[in-house]
């Protein structure tokens, strides 16, 4: 191994800790706000159902970067203090949130009707129609989406490099920098190589296993 | 909080906007004619199996759809200048939008002309049509009906994508709204008018494709 490569490869082993880390929180918020939209997407009252919608349309649609700038410049503009870090993840979780949404809708959607009928005769109110008999039974059809879903999280966490947040990409890219100043070798194609490496590692099982479920789930 | 919105503002850096505008549909046009063309032709080797071909062509699809586009953009634009090859900006951004979305295509290509029913390549090939002709009259004109819809997401995700470039400096829409934000401030007028350009590219695009969609849609699908 040449000399340089250990402390390249230990940096990038933390910005690789931070992507997981972003990629963990992100989902989190992602699946908690996105399954309360997705439900509410479902519902037939206009007030609750067209600010989820536009809340929906608008982080689904929007490149994921604008949002990241976004939250990176936006609050600091209305003096709230944030790190790149926060950024991103917020930029991340609203981008995802709004796609584990339009998933969980379509989900529910694909529920027969008898089930919320069912449901409403045994005295069950919407929240417990939900909980208990709609969501259980509509997650064989998200998880696919949503494993599928999270591979391409993965992959976008890649773009909280842009905004200056610490992560895999980031940390490639400020070893890169430092090679070039120190050695006046960037070995670039070495460095970004592997990083195409770690983040296939990570994402091909995830799309295979996408691949699977669907084809195992398919009714 | 007090910050104080100016529509003014707006206006006033229309022009700027325009051009930035101008390039990220150039390179949006480009990656999107670019991708369905690399599209058809790795799905027609992967269902012609073509030796090795139809290998190196798996390896093309599993290896830019399960890694960053972000990091794609990086190789070409600071690990090629290494063995000398070196791209401009906007090379790289056409190229690596190419190169992603060429991927993508291909699966919902190689998707849709599976989803042909044997029996039209069988009647083809009874027919005394050869292996090309098959796909190209027969395979082709059905499987691209089929794929259509999520032929299009792809294509909107290559619009969306082409703000990727902002990371290489190349002066798209999101590049020159960012500068001009980190110069005046001014976040929510900025991101209010390219917000509202995407929004609208991608919905229009959107829109069109539907009715293509239509337009094209088989006797009996609809």
């Amino acid at each position: 191994m040449p000399s340089w490569a250990p402390p390249v490869i230990a940096y990038s082993a933390q910005g690789l800790e931070f992507t997981l880390i972003i990629s963990v929180i992100t989902v989190a918020a992602g699946v908690v706000v996105g399954v309360l939209l997705g439900s509410l997407l479902t519902l037939p009252v206009a007030i609750v159902r067209v600010p989820s919608r536009i809340y929906v349309e608008v982080w689904r649609g929007l490149p994921i970067i604008i949002t990241l700038f976004f939250v990176f410049f936006t609050l600091p503009a209305i003096n709230l203090r944030l790190s790149a870090f926060a950024a991103a993840c917020i930029g991340l979780s609203l981008w995802a949130s709004a796609n584990v949404a339009e998933i969980v809708r379509g989900a529910v959607q694909s529920i027969p009707g008898g089930q919320f009928q069912a449901s409403a005769a045994m005295g069950f109110n919407w929240a417990q129609t939900m909980t208990y008999v709609i969501l259980p039974q509509s997650v064989r059809r998200m998880l696919p989406p949503l494993v599928s879903l999270l591979a391409n999280l993965i992959q976008s966490t890649s773009l909280a490099a842009v905004i200056g947040a610490f992560e895999l990409l980031q940390a490639a890219r400020r070893s890169i920098e430092r090679l070039t100043v120190d050695t006046g070798n960037s070995e670039a194609i070495p460095i970004l190589a592997a990083v195409l490496i770690v983040y296939f590692i990570l994402c091909f099982p995830l799309a295979q296993a996408s691949r699977r479920l669907e084809a195992s789930l398919a009714v | 909080m007090n910050y104080q919105f100016q529509p003014g503002f707006i206006l006033e850096k229309l022009p700027e906007l325009a051009v930035g505008l101008k390039f990220t549909l150039i390179v949006s046009a480009i990656g999107i004619a670019g991708a369905l063309a690399i599209g058809i032709l790795a799905a027609a080797c992967r269902s012609e199996r073509l030796p090795l071909l139809d290998g190196l062509v798996k390896a093309y699809v599993e290896l830019f759809r399960n890694t960053p586009l972000l990091v794609q953009i990086f190789f070409l634009y600071f690990a090629l200048p290494e063995v000398g090859l070196k791209f401009e900006a906007f090379t790289v951004a056409w190229l690596a939008l190419v190169l992603w979305g060429g991927a993508y295509q291909a699966e919902n290509f190689r998707a849709g002309f599976e989803a042909v029913a044997r029996g039209y390549r069988e009647a083809a090939r009874a027919l005394g049509m050869g292996r090309a002709l098959t796909l190209s009259a027969v395979v082709l004109p059905i499987g691209l009906r089929i794929a259509l819809p999520s032929l299009t997401n792809i294509c909107i995700s290559i619009l969306k994508n082409s703000s990727y470039m902002v990371a290489i400096s190349f002066q798209e829409l999101t590049d020159t709204a960012v500068n001009i934000v980190s110069l005046s401030f001014r976040v929510f007028e900025m991101f209010l008018v390219i917000g509202i350009m995407y929004l609208g590219i991608a919905w229009l695009l959107g829109a069109g494709m539907g009715v293509l969609e239509r337009r094209l849609a088989l006797p009996g699908t609809r």
